[in-house]
């Protein structure tokens, strides 16, 4: 019996099946693909930062960043171009 | 979108435009960053708030992905008009959506929501004489 599989035999029960699968899958991963990678909490961040209206809208090295003068981490020190008491909010997901 | 950057074209695109939205609405600066810290958040975006050319009269959204931190900073004028607790609440919507992977709707949705509760009304016939 095996002798009577041609090659019609396993286009019709090999090679059509498989191209059907290749099309589904292809539709379902279409979306991501052209989307690019995508955020998932948990996972390593790979993208450079980003700062959206930003100073000179330049996208900062955060090691070359000044640093603050020491005290209380919610409050700076009054001066020119430093913010004095900040307010706001944080959260964690 | 090139391999690497956080958000594609559009997505900035739609950033960009609540936090101009947001700053029509109030009158103070927004600014949004997202990346790593290489210290503790708060610290950080103090540090970021200050790099600005008016912290003052600027809010600040920074967002960790890796770290999965949010915070958000007003400056000293900023704060009279968004107080902590609509901080809070636009903390808690984008908390939301980042924690679905949607970094771009919870900013947007964020951002305008800071600029909604920093809305001062206009006050009319403020300039006028008092007629009798």
């Amino acid at each position: 019996m095996i002798t009577q599989l041609s090659g019609h035999t396993l286009l019709v029960f090999v090679g059509i099946p498989a191209l059907v699968i290749a099309v589904v899958a292809l539709l379902v991963f279409a979306s991501s693909i052209a989307d690019g990678p995508r955020y998932r909490p948990g996972l390593s961040w790979w993208a450079p930062p980003v700062w959206i209206n930003g100073p000179e809208t330049t996208k900062p090295d955060p090691a070359n960043l000044p640093e603050l003068p020491a005290g209380p981490s919610t409050t700076a020190t009054a001066g020119t171009g430093v913010a004095r008491t900040t307010g706001g909010a944080s959260a964690s997901w | 979108m090139p391999a690497g950057d956080a958000f594609t074209p559009e997505q900035l695109y739609d950033i960009e435009r609540a936090v101009r939205h947001a700053e029509e609405a109030s009158g103070l600066k927004f600014s949004v960053y997202v990346g790593g810290a290489d210290s503790e958040t708060r610290p950080f975006a103090l540090e970021l708030l200050n790099e600005l050319p008016d912290p003052d009269h600027t809010v600040l959204v920074y967002v960790d992905p890796a770290g999965r931190r949010l915070e958000i900073v007003t400056g000293s004028a900023a704060r009279r008009q968004l107080s902590d607790t609509s901080a809070g609440l636009a903390a808690l919507a984008m908390q939301t959506s980042f924690a679905t992977g949607d970094l771009t709707g919870g900013l947007v949705t964020g951002v305008q929501q800071l600029g909604q509760h920093a809305h001062q009304p206009t006050l009319l016939h403020a300039n006028e004489p008092h007629q009798q």
